[in-house]
């Protein structure tokens, strides 16, 4: 039954950031309802939800809450008015315990006005609250010290205890298990007993049925479509998700591909990982794709050696190999080229030169001294052929353009004269231009011998530049396909269905 | 204007006149005398010609075989070399492949001998005598009209022959992209040629040196959207590598980074 008015309405909402826009958004909630949201990677689906608990403010719309237009100054604000959003990144506090992380935000009026919080007692609280929802977690333990799930197990345990009028979960059941799935699912029902309103944000198709009441996709920022979710197809689902494909824009000169290079048996690494098969043929670009915690990053760190798998083999040309270590997959002719540059690898306070040769200096070693000049001169040929700029090589890198930065990257690499370079998405947030240099050095690469794992979220450029595409769901390859076969609403098909 | 077609003008200009001055061939192709008088020293030294005071006047007994022009390398600074052996990769043995008339398709005619049991289409001589000489490819000129400056061949003709083929890959030599992303050539005729060529055609590609980004020659082609991609050198302004992806035509540049394996 329908109750008289939502407890939250958006009306024409807009908010317009540098490179993303949230456009014409309407969606309701209803108490006591499960808002399943969808949509592809960067479709806008949490940067929504931030918009609805206080992040920050639209640009123009309205907001109704409980009837009432609201507008929220901060994420405070809005938890006190009951709108709380389990962001994973946010308000978990690694070194304090599990109990504390549960009742956090709620020490003042839970305990009364005393300040001194009673660890002992809250301990006790934590663990009643726990055995009544099955959570076998110690209230104890650190949170720092837990896994993903067990992380999202305490969120959504934090969000039942909170009184919330209105609770957002964001993929909390990515890399979960069967087991803590039914938990989570049991916590949602508990709420939407209690006549709280849940958004709940998911890529997994299974889950619409099985929890949601009403399901709405979005992409690029819009709302395409809201069903019923009692009601609604798969396949009509999958073509809002897809929108419109630009495809072609991919510049693949696809070839033969030769002998097989890499074979990858068995990869487990729970509970991402559970158990994963290919092989990588010579000359070739091999797409990997998938959803957000469907592990691709955790694969090309295990097979780069950053993560020892708890189970796996790996044979290069046929030869069993055990990596161990990035030094070890490098002396075997790897590269892994990360995902995320300001982590992993970029000195952003050192020069273009530096950070060009950083992977390669026995190269320019000679008796003990490092030949500047020759490094120079590499460093100049490798900046005319990336078409890096500025590109002089005293640069300091944090000057650099996302793009140019991310070509020094791939030049680094490059100069290693690597057999197998894993690609962990390569063109993510960099323009078109650096886009389009990228790829053409893809084709350099493979058209002299090389092979390219080439992981990405964006599904047109797996389309578009791979020769092969592996699926990855659930921590397995769920399906092999032919470039020139798929599409992307059979991609999404494949990566969506872990059910 | 590039060194090739100022040289071709001078040549028809003195074929036809017998002499010529430098200011009146400066001010015919708009570019400075210096220009002019280091593209007359050329010809002196290739024996078309001997310069006078202001001038030159066109040997006349020892006028250069055509044959040999035809057989003549174009001069490159190496960037046409390189798009044509990008155009290579996408070319497989036993293709049927059509070059359009042009320069930097004579450089892609060379490179096929890499490949065998080529059928390859042209309407350029020169490109229909460099495949002749390769042993594992074949060869059909498409008849017409012959422009003598161009050494090719155009018109009903041409157009006509071709409609019995079904062709792989086209490459199409364009002499000038616009700001707009509009092509254009430099003949009514061989736009004709190329609009027809692209019905019969699986895989379209343009070749275009970066050095002919933001030029016009005298007749539209289309949008960059009537082909099926584009080659370029990889130093194009980042703003055409944008504008393209942007179009949804895949662009194709020549970076040749890497160094191989070990």
């Amino acid at each position: 039954m329908k109750p008289s008015r939502p407890l939250l309405e958006l009306k024409n909402v807009r908010k317009h950031f540098v490179d993303f826009h949230l456009e014409e958004v309407d969606i309701e909630l209803n108490k006591g309802e499960v808002h399943v949201l969808i949509g592809e990677n960067g479709s806008g689906k949490s940067t929504l939800m931030k918009l609805i608990s206080g992040w920050f403010p639209p640009d123009g719309g309205a907001i109704l809450y409980k009837g009432e237009p609201v507008q929220f100054r901060s994420i405070h604000e809005a938890q006190k008015n009951g709108i709380i959003y389990l962001h994973q990144d946010v308000q978990s506090f690694n070194n304090l315990s599990v109990a504390e992380n549960v009742f956090f935000g709620r020490v003042p009026t839970f305990w009364g006005i005393s300040f001194f919080v009673d660890l002992q007692r809250m301990l006790a609280e934590c663990q009643q609250v726990f055995a009544e929802l099955k959570i076998s977690i110690d209230p104890a333990a650190q949170l720092g010290h837990l896994g993903y799930a067990e992380r999202q197990l305490v969120a959504a345990a934090r969000g039942y205890v909170s009184d919330a009028e209105l609770v957002i979960f964001d993929e909390p059941t990515s890399a979960m298990s069967e087991p803590d799935r039914n938990i989570l699912f049991d916590i949602l029902n508990r709420l939407k007993e209690n006549g709280t309103g849940i958004f709940y944000i998911s890529h997994r198709m299974d889950e619409i049925r099985r929890i949601g009441n009403r399901v709405s996709v979005i992409h690029k920022g819009r709302i395409r479509g809201t069903e019923r979710c009692d009601s609604v197809d798969k396949g009509s689902l999958l073509k809002m998700m897809s929108g419109d494909v630009l495809k072609n824009r991919y510049p693949r000169i696809g070839a033969e591909a030769g002998p097989v290079v890499m074979k990858v048996k068995n990869i487990v690494l729970k509970p991402i990982l559970k158990g994963v098969d290919f092989h990588l043929r010579r000359g070739e670009i091999l797409g990997i794709t998938g959803l957000m915690g469907s592990g691709r990053t955790l694969l090309a760190n295990c097979l780069f050696g950053i993560v020892r798998p708890e189970y796996g083999q790996v044979e290069i040309n046929g030869e069993k190999v055990s990596i161990r270590h990035p030094i070890e997959a490098m002396s075997r002719g790897i590269s892994l080229i990360p995902e995320d540059r300001a982590v992993n690898g970029m000195f952003f306070r050192h020069n273009l030169i530096q950070n060009i040769t950083t992977a390669t200096l026995p190269r320019f070693r000679s008796k003990g001294i490092l030949n500047e000049s020759y490094m120079r001169e590499l460093t100049q040929d490798y900046v005319r052929e990336m078409s890096i700029k500025p590109g002089n090589t005293g640069d300091i890198m944090e000057t650099y353009s996302g793009g140019n930065q991310q070509k020094v990257m791939v030049s680094r690499w490059l100069m290693n004269h690597s057999k197998i370079y894993i690609m962990d998405e390569p063109t993510r947030g960099i323009d078109a231009a650096s886009k389009v240099d990228i790829y053409n050095a893809m084709n350099d690469m493979v058209d002299k011998g090389a092979s390219i794992i080439l992981i990405s979220s964006e599904i047109e450029e797996i389309l578009g530049m791979s020769d092969r595409i592996l699926v990855l769901a659930g921590g397995r390859i769920v399906a092999v396909m032919n470039s020139k076969d798929a599409t992307k609403e059979n991609i999404l098909d494949y990566a969506t269905d872990e059910g | 204007m590039y060194a090739i077609e100022r040289i071709r003008i001078i040549k028809k200009y003195l074929e036809e006149r017998g002499q010529a001055q430098v200011h009146t061939l400066s001010n015919l192709l708009g570019v400075s005398e210096v220009t002019v008088r280091r593209d007359l020293e050329r010809l002196e030294r290739d024996g078309w010609l001997t310069r006078t005071h202001g001038g030159a006047v066109i040997n006349q007994n020892e006028t250069v075989d055509p044959l040999l022009e035809i057989l003549e390398e174009p001069e490159d600074d190496g960037s046409r070399d390189e798009i044509a052996s990008v155009a290579l990769r996408m070319v497989k043995d036993g293709d049927v492949v059509m070059l359009t008339n042009g320069a930097l398709n004579v450089r892609l005619a060379v490179k096929l001998e890499e490949r065998s049991n080529l059928t390859v289409l042209t309407n350029d001589l020169s490109i229909a005598l460099r495949i002749s000489l390769q042993n594992s490819n074949k060869v059909v000129l498409l008849g017409g009209d012959m422009d003598k400056s161009e050494k090719a061949l155009f018109g009903s003709m041409s157009l006509a022959n071709l409609q019995k083929f079904y062709v792989n890959h086209l490459f199409i030599e364009v002499d000038g992209i616009n700001n707009n992303l509009q092509m254009t050539v430099n003949s009514q005729e061989k736009a004709n040629l190329i609009l027809g060529a692209l019905e019969l055609s699986e895989n379209s590609i343009v070749v275009c040196p970066s050095d002919r980004f933001s030029k016009n020659a005298f007749y539209r082609l289309g949008k960059i959207s009537i082909v099926r991609g584009i080659i370029s050198n990889s130093k194009l302004e980042e703003d055409y590598k944008t504008r393209i992806f942007n179009s949804d035509i895949p662009l194709y540049t020549t970076v040749a980074a890497f160094e191989g394996s070990q």
